[in-house]
């Protein structure tokens, strides 16, 4: 289900009489006229209904006989809330490319020519600018003190602070003298 | 204004107030689409009151001329929404079908009630 037809059968679903028309289906396979009698709406709110709850995918129709019957698309209702919300959307990329582009603006503001001009104030920053450092660490080898010490002051003077915010942001791990970089997803 | 310009106004000033009520009734109902076609309703009644003034306010004492000019208009205003009911339902637009026949029920009753009313004492 895509994300335009997740909100369509969102909208659809949050009205009480659609709602009373599906429990009804659930039951059984019903025409117009027999729901309207059934839910005290006229033939035509009901056929008014069913069109947003067909349109939505929510209902189906088939001929039998004289009449136009409306049957619950079970298949639809059988897709969990968590799967549509963890469905990939145009959304989420925009989001990424925007996070991507945040990222940048703060890569920018605080390095010059490979090295921190300050530390940011704000964490959200902070934490970018640590990452950007995080970097110059290899995964899956361990560290001295004295090796993390110079690789940071590669970047800033005050290795000192970096390296236990690193360490308190877990983009460092620490066994006494031993350091490692941490994978973080 | 005589009785039957009284009773008339009076009976259009109940439905639109009948069809607010319906229509909060249904939106506290989480019933928002039957509470629009309420406020459709509403929106008729709403153009007919209109018109009945202009009637009044055109045709003066004349009750012919009165009944004439109001018809007329009810003729008149009616016939692009059974257009566009046609439209839908060659298109097979239930939705729109719908709605345009709730403008076209409404105008039916109100023509009938100023009939009635309009005969009832002539």
């Amino acid at each position: 289900m895509t994300e335009t037809e997740a909100i369509s059968l969102f909208k659809c679903l949050a009205d009480k009489s659609r709602l009373q028309i599906l429990k009804s289906l659930a039951v059984e396979d019903m025409y117009v006229e027999r729901l309207a009698e059934r839910l005290g709406l006229t033939a035509s709110t009901i056929s008014f209904h069913l069109k947003k709850l067909s349109d939505a995918g929510a209902v189906a129709a088939y001929k039998n006989q004289y009449y136009m019957m409306y049957s619950l698309n079970k298949e639809i209702f059988q897709t969990s809330i968590l799967e549509i919300l963890q469905q990939e959307s145009d959304e989420a990329q925009k989001q990424a490319k925007r996070d991507a582009d945040y990222r940048q603006r703060v890569i920018d503001a605080f390095f010059e020519y490979g090295k921190l001009k300050s530390i940011p104030a704000q964490l959200k920053k902070e934490r970018i600018v640590l990452e950007v450092i995080a970097e110059a660490f290899e995964f899956n080898r361990i560290y001295s003190e004295r090796e993390v010490n110079i690789i940071i002051a590669d970047f800033y003077d005050d290795f000192c602070t970096i390296r236990r915010d690193m360490i308190g942001e877990r983009l460092l791990g620490r066994n006494g003298m031993e350091y490692w970089r941490i994978k973080n997803d | 204004m005589n009785e039957k310009q009284t009773k008339f106004e009076l009976y259009l000033d109940e439905k639109i107030a009948a069809c607010r009520q319906r229509c909060e009734r249904f939106a506290a109902d989480d019933r928002i689409d039957e509470g629009n076609f309420e406020k459709i309703r509403a929106n008729v009644y709403e153009i007919f009151k209109t018109i009945f003034s202009a009637a009044e306010k055109a045709c003066g004492k004349d009750e012919s001329a009165m009944k004439r000019f109001f018809l007329q208009k009810a003729e008149q205003i009616p016939s692009s929404w059974t257009v566009s009911y046609e439209k839908a339902e060659q298109h097979g637009d239930v939705k729109k079908m719908h709605i345009e026949s709730i403008k076209l029920e409404t105008v039916r009753e109100i023509r009938d009630i100023f009939m009635q009313i309009w005969e009832e004492t002539i």
